[in-house]
């Protein structure tokens, strides 16, 4: 009775011992990159450039701890399984950050284009209002030059927020949005000093 | 002991002894394999090395190293990547022959190198960021001597359109410095600085070139002042650069208004239409009253004089101008002015209340001397 119950013993510390040799947890290291692609995928690089850069630092931590358990005789994976659950729901989180993120930088692209083009029309509006000359319209080089400009920026601004590059967009349309206050300006007040009302 | 199996319970007793064997000598071996396993030394793998490098390389990557440090940090992210697989080649080897003094190697380089990144993204980005502010600082300066200067001066079409393109690339280097993207910036900067830079060092040159003409003036003015004293009468100097005529009486300056003038003002005219107000001593030939003009009052000029006529028939000659070419004329001093810009055709307005001002004092024959300044060039820049 005693052997059998010292033989039993022996082979459940045997089987524990061989069982403790745990598998690669590769199904939850292709969720976890999955994640962080996903992530990369909605622009977090770019959106959020810093919470980005600590996933990817926990990814290379990941990765070289399971590089560790690897080179072990009894290897365990149950703390990189908990690493990578906790850096999967990380990701999740950067990626639906950056779409909040991203929608902020559209709306405010949004106005700024609106606001933008609110000017430009009446700039559009003001400019044949400039002082005429003697034979036919008249020419103010700069304004005109300068109306061409703000065109332009405008519609690259507008073309970088058609390819869903909202943050280029933006920084486009803000120096057009300054260039086009101060010819706007710039127009009231030639039109105020030849007393032509707008 | 071969008596005692055969003695009763032998056979028994020998059988426990087997048990004993096949039970306790498998139990005794795995003990001794694990232990064996466990306790025999074997080369750890350099885990701490790699975490320092891995934290050299996050802090580089917060120091902005892959963008102002490329070359160091991309050295260091190679390194620490080829220690990564190194150590696990090492990990398939047999675990008492590994040997991980090249993952040590290698993780210890993509530190330093990280580190160094990290050094001189920082050194870069306050270069950058002092080197860059101070450009965009100069191309403003340009910028503002453009608006300062030529605001008001006839520049091509095409440099008129570069200043504008320029002042908005420098709005975006303003924007992509303050959000701390100096690379960027820098970019922007360039372009704005090409773009301005050009139309200034054209407007500068085109306007020194028009100063050369500035003895001729000079003696104009003086012969001008000269004779209104001499004979104690009125006389008028109109200065295109500073936009000014100035009524003169017995040789001193007496009122001075607001003039506006043709939109190719800089520059003698030289045929019909191009919209240049001549630079020469005329006399006023008919006085026009609102009935008379379109523009409220008006003085016409003996615009063309024999010397324009004379310039105008040599350019003719040399090719300079279409043989069918003509050299204009209606030349006047006007009102409707006070639009606050150069319109009109080559005339010089004045606002209606100044039409009737200087209406009033001047006669048939008064001089009128139109020169590009008054003042010299170096004076124009200084003031």
């Amino acid at each position: 009775m005693k052997n059998r119950i010292l033989m039993g013993l022996a082979a459940v510390v045997m089987v524990a011992v061989l069982a403790s040799c745990g598998k690669k947890p590769q199904a939850e290291i292709d969720a976890t990159n999955a994640a962080i692609t996903a992530a990369q995928a909605a622009e977090a690089n770019v959106y959020l450039p810093a919470e980005f850069a600590a996933l990817q630092d926990s990814l290379n931590a990941i990765n070289a701890a399971i590089t560790e358990v690897d080179g072990k005789l009894f290897k365990n994976y149950k703390d990189v399984v908990a690493k990578l659950a906790t850096l999967k729901t990380d990701a999740e989180t950067v990626t639906a950050n950056v779409a909040a993120k991203k929608e902020e930088v559209k709306k405010e692209a949004e106005g700024l284009m609106a606001e933008i083009k609110a000017v430009v029309e009446e700039n559009a509006k003001l400019f044949p209002k400039l002082p005429k000359g003697k034979e036919g319209a008249a020419v103010i080089e700069a304004v005109k030059a300068d109306l061409a400009n703000v065109d332009a920026a405008v519609a690259e601004a507008q073309a970088l927020y058609d390819k869903g590059t909202y943050m280029d967009a933006l920084n486009k349309v803000k120096a057009a949005t300054e260039k086009a206050k101060a010819l706007n300006t710039e127009i009231k007040e030639v039109l105020t000093k030849a007393r032509i009302r707008f | 002991m071969s008596g005692d199996f055969f003695k009763p319970g032998g056979r028994a007793a020998m059988h426990r002894v087997w048990k004993h064997i096949l039970l306790i000598t498998p139990l005794s071996l795995f003990v001794a394999v694990m232990g064996f396993l466990i306790f025999y030394p074997v080369p750890k793998p350099p885990a701490g090395e790699m975490e320092y490098a891995r934290n050299a390389i996050s802090a580089a990557v917060k120091q902005g190293a892959g963008t102002y440090s490329q070359t160091l940090y991309n050295y260091a992210l190679n390194c620490y990547d080829s220690a990564l697989v190194l150590w696990k080649l090492e990990n398939n080897r047999n675990r008492y022959r590994r040997n991980y003094d090249k993952v040590t190697r290698y993780a210890s380089l993509a530190a330093a190198k990280a580190l160094e990144a990290s050094r001189d993204s920082e050194a870069n980005t306050t270069g950058m960021n002092s080197s860059v502010l101070e450009k965009i600082n100069s191309v403003m300066k340009t910028d503002e001597e453009i608006k300062r200067r030529f605001s008001k001066y006839p520049l091509p079409t095409e440099f008129r359109h570069n200043i504008s393109r320029g002042q908005i690339l420098l709005s975006e280097a303003r924007i992509a410095w303050e959000e701390g993207d100096y690379v960027k910036a820098q970019r922007k900067i360039e372009e704005a600085e090409s773009l301005l830079t050009a139309a200034y060092e054209y407007a500068d040159a085109d306007l020194r070139n028009y100063f050369r003409a500035y003895p001729q003036w000079k003696t104009w003015i003086d012969t001008t002042i000269t004779e209104s004293r001499i004979n104690q009468d009125y006389s008028i100097i109109v200065d295109k650069f500073s936009r000014k005529l100035v009524l003169y009486y017995s040789g001193e300056p007496l009122i001075s208004y607001k003039a506006e003038l043709g939109k190719n003002w800089v520059g003698d005219k030289r045929v019909r239409g191009d919209k240049a107000t001549p630079e020469g001593m005329y006399r006023i030939a008919k006085k026009f009253l609102h009935d008379s003009t379109t523009y409220y009052k008006a003085l016409l000029l003996d615009y063309p004089n024999e010397e324009d006529t004379a310039i105008f028939e040599g350019m003719i000659t040399k090719g300079q101008l279409p043989r069918n070419a003509k050299i204009g004329g209606m030349i006047e001093i006007h009102g409707n002015g006070g639009k606050g810009s150069d319109w009109t055709a080559g005339c010089i307005a004045l606002t209606d209340r100044e039409m009737d001002s200087l209406f009033s004092k001047v006669s048939i024959g008064t001089r009128v001397t139109i020169v590009g300044s008054m003042y010299s060039l170096n004076n124009v820049l200084k003031r």
